[in-house]
């Protein structure tokens, strides 16, 4: 007989005993938690049910847990805190976006596990560049703490990582229902608690807040790198968990070994269960995400724009997140279809701001330092293999980021015919779209551009 | 029991425990007040198993004893006597009140039957507080409270003691209130922090029945906070639940400050509110600088414009809206002659604060202009 058998057959024959409303006052929300050595545990909703059950029905209930179980000696009472479970918050949170009244974007968070409930399995668009990654994440959402623990995600900004790890902790939520404690962290936020907390000599709710739960969820863990109190709570928080196999989730904008601040034990420990990389999406996976993104809105848009959007943003999937609200902003607010070349236009605007600082020079010396050959190689004359392939790549990128003219492109490549030029873009541009491994090449160079340009 | 007391005496009593009486068709006891002697003083107490309020009163003690009465049976009567003196007399169940020329029965109820009002297990470190302070600093963020079904953890206002500082909190979710308190402004024993969350309920009674002339002494354990003077006691459940980690909310950095004074605000703000909409929104923006201008209409009654002066730290922003009942509750919390206004364009938070005293801030979150 379960526990909470066992207790309803107590509640049945206490019910015998005393009068109706007595019942329902003091008994009606108990709880029989635990028996083990002779003695019981009762948990009650209130300290007032606490009291009068202990003065008034102490003897009622050990009689009836004895006639029952003739091992029971004692019965304790205790104010149980997690009773009352806190409601959906989705159910609500349509009916307070309706209204125009903004509230703080961090109320919007489940306050038990700090987990964005927008973010689901069912809205992470699986496509090559995540599938393993995605295939991990189901395997530790099965297997919670045993399969690979920790679980450590990495890779470029805006692909997804975030929303994957959030994923991840609510689908274990609402799947084991409320019987595993997730909690999601964000590095800054767990700093911040260290912080507090040695500020306040009291380290003790930072340890019962972290240590206390089955499933860790800690989001760009290379920002703790450095900060020694943190790292060092962190490293105990990390192995109380784990030796008590509770799942670690971890992700970071690089793998462990490019962590450098971190300190080596605790760059070893993140070695030592799954290591997961999220690669640049290739254009499969970006279609996809606009779809499902439109599809989310319940609005349609035209799909040769779709596909431009697709095409033109590349490597971030908030960023095309961002050119698609953008795209559906533009048709909302001017009352009119967006075509292509409109789409383009809007798209140009947005991404213009990001390459302010970026020239042409820049880029030819980032495509020559990625295939380790010299800048004027890109501009010389020679037809080898190992400069045609940076020489186009290089064409692509200047039209693609500066948008270049045809002419001025040729000219800057070593004098050549804006035809050769066209034909290059043209080429690069199909095979991005037709090699992966092509295309995460692309995405890396114009990645390292991207981080010259922005220090 | 049989007792001799001043009817002053026994009407403030009674007043003082007269909240936390409830109906409650399972359990009609708590229509009662227990009326108890306890060490040469009539302890009266109320509860409605959230809350519970004693108060000890003064008076002649001829028997010991106790018994519960209905509590507005019993309050309806010494209201309207115009003796001075009461005389309480138990017979079994049944209170006989007596004054010169009046006699009542009332029928009571056993004493045994009153909840047992339960007690703080941590009884030996405590905070103590003037109720003035304590008072004035739950008004400041009261407002920005409002009880909430979704999210309980917001229905009550934040105690978070950190040794040296005391903060107050309260949100709703699209505002927020704080108040701290310096160490020279209560007295504490406990050697580490705490955060608990008091229900709104039991704050509003905190405001009604303590008096300015003695110091509060508040205990707490992991689910009730107990309030104590000499002679009142209020000990309520907490709130049970993770308070939102606010300090995230807070704005770093605000794009736009303008200094205004308050009174003329509340003034504008007031006035310019007759023609807000549904929503309750007015709108504000900056002119030239040094014009703080606060406008609202509506497509059937009209329009109207208040202008303020102000100093403007920061570039013109272009609109922002709110919900003027939110932000009149940010400006009558404060107290300050002049006061700064925080913006930070149209859907991020804003802040207002009083130009000399940092120990107070409300933030407010924008209606989304449409």
């Amino acid at each position: 007989m379960d526990l909470n058998q066992l207790w309803q057959s107590v509640l049945g024959e206490i019910g015998l005993q005393i009068s109706r409303p007595n019942f329902i006052t003091w008994l009606k929300n108990s709880q029989l938690i635990e028996k083990k050595d002779g003695v019981a545990l009762v948990a009650l909703p209130n300290n007032f049910a606490k009291n009068w059950v202990q003065t008034k029905y102490h003897k009622i209930i050990l009689g009836a847990l004895r006639s029952i179980d003739e091992n029971t000696k004692k019965v304790d009472f205790i104010v149980n805190l997690n009773q009352n479970p806190s409601p959906a918050l989705l159910d609500k949170e349509t009916d307070l976006e309706n209204n125009s009244q903004l509230i703080f974007p961090e109320f919007k968070l489940d306050p038990e596990t700090n987990l964005n409930p927008r973010y689901t399995l069912n809205s992470f668009v699986v496509g090559s560049s995540n599938e393993m990654t995605y295939a991990a994440a189901s395997a530790v959402i099965d297997d919670i703490g045993k399969k690979y623990n920790p679980l450590f995600i990495h890779g470029g900004v805006g692909l997804g990582k975030t929303h994957l790890i959030q994923a991840i902790g609510n689908e274990i939520k609402n799947r084991y229902k409320n019987k595993v404690k997730v909690r999601y962290v964000p590095s800054e936020k767990f700093i911040n608690d260290v912080v507090a907390g040695v500020r306040s000599k009291n380290m003790e709710p930072v340890k019962s807040k972290y240590r206390g739960v089955d499933v860790l969820i800690i989001d760009d863990i290379q920002s703790i790198g450095g900060k020694k109190t943190t790292e060092e709570e962190f490293f105990n928080t990390f192995n109380t968990l784990y030796e008590n196999s509770r799942q670690i989730i971890i992700s970071s904008d690089r793998p462990p070994n490019f962590l450098p601040a971190l300190h080596e034990r605790l760059r070893s420990r993140f070695e030592g269960g799954m290591i997961a990389r999220i690669e640049y999406p290739d254009y499969e996976l970006r279609m996809a995400v606009l779809k499902t993104k439109l599809g989310e809105r319940g609005v349609s848009l035209d799909e040769g724009v779709i596909s431009l959007i697709a095409n033109k943003i590349q490597k971030n999937l908030r960023e095309l997140d961002g050119a698609l609200n953008r795209i559906l902003f533009y048709r909302q607010v001017k009352n009119v279809e967006v075509d292509a070349k409109m789409a383009e236009q809007i798209i140009n605007e947005t991404v213009k701001q990001s390459s302010h600082n970026v020239n042409p020079n820049l880029i030819i010396k980032k495509v020559a330092d990625y295939f380790d050959i010299q800048p004027a190689d890109i501009a010389g004359k020679c037809r080898k293999k190992e400069f045609v392939e940076p020489r186009q790549v290089a064409i692509y990128l200047l039209r693609d980021l500066l948008d270049l003219s045809y002419p001025y492109i040729g000219e800057k490549i070593g004098k050549r015919d804006h035809t050769t030029a066209m034909y290059a873009y043209e080429k690069v541009s199909r095979e991005i779209n037709k090699s992966h491994d092509f295309s995460q090449k692309v995405l890396m160079i114009k990645d390292t551009i991207d981080k010259e340009s922005n220090s | 029991m049989k007792l001799i007391i001043l009817r002053n005496n026994l009407k403030e009593g009674l007043s003082a425990v007269e909240k936390a009486v409830s109906e409650n068709n399972n359990l009609p006891i708590l229509k009662n007040v227990l009326l108890k002697t306890d060490n040469n003083q009539i302890r009266i107490s109320t509860t409605n198993l959230d809350l519970a309020i004693s108060k000890s009163i003064l008076g002649k003690i001829i028997e010991e004893g106790g018994i519960t009465v209905p509590f507005s049976t019993l309050y309806s009567i010494v209201n309207n006597s115009d003796s001075e003196r009461i005389s309480l007399e138990q017979d079994n169940n049944t209170l006989i009140l007596k004054t010169d020329n009046y006699e009542a029965k009332i029928q009571g109820l056993n004493e045994e039957e009153f909840p047992i009002i339960p007690k703080i297990e941590n009884s030996k470190n405590y905070l103590e507080i003037e109720p003035a302070i304590l008072k004035n600093s739950i008004l400041k963020v009261l407002s920005a409270a409002q009880i909430s079904e979704i999210r309980p953890e917001i229905s009550g206002i934040l105690l978070d003691f950190q040794l040296t500082i005391l903060k107050l909190a309260a949100t709703d979710s699209f505002r927020l209130a704080e108040k701290t308190l310096a160490s020279n402004q209560f007295g504490a024993n406990f050697n580490r922090g705490f955060k608990i969350i008091i229900p709104l309920k039991t704050t509003q009674e905190i405001l009604r029945v303590f008096k300015e002339n003695q110091s509060i002494s508040i205990f707490v354990d992991s689910n009730q906070i107990l309030l104590k003077t000499n002679d009142l006691e209020l000990i309520s459940r907490l709130i049970d639940g993770v308070y939102p980690d606010y300090e995230q909310i807070i704005p770093k950095d605000i794009e736009t400050e303008i200094q205004v004074e308050r009174e003329p605000l509340i003034n504008a703000v007031k006035l310019v509110s007759s023609f807000s909409g549904k929503n309750n929104d007015i709108k504000l923006k900056v002119k030239d600088k040094k014009i703080l201008e606060i406008y609202s209409a509506s497509q059937y009654l009209g329009e109207n414009h208040y202008l303020v002066p102000a100093k403007v730290n920061g570039p013109d922003f272009k609109e922002v809206a709110f919900n003027w009942r939110y932000l009149m509750d940010g400006l009558k919390a404060l107290d300050s002659e002049k006061i700064i206004f925080g913006l930070n364009g149209e859907n991020k938070p804003a802040i207002l604060k009083s130009p000399e005293d940092v120990s107070y801030f409300y933030i407010l979150m924008p209606i989304k202009n449409t």
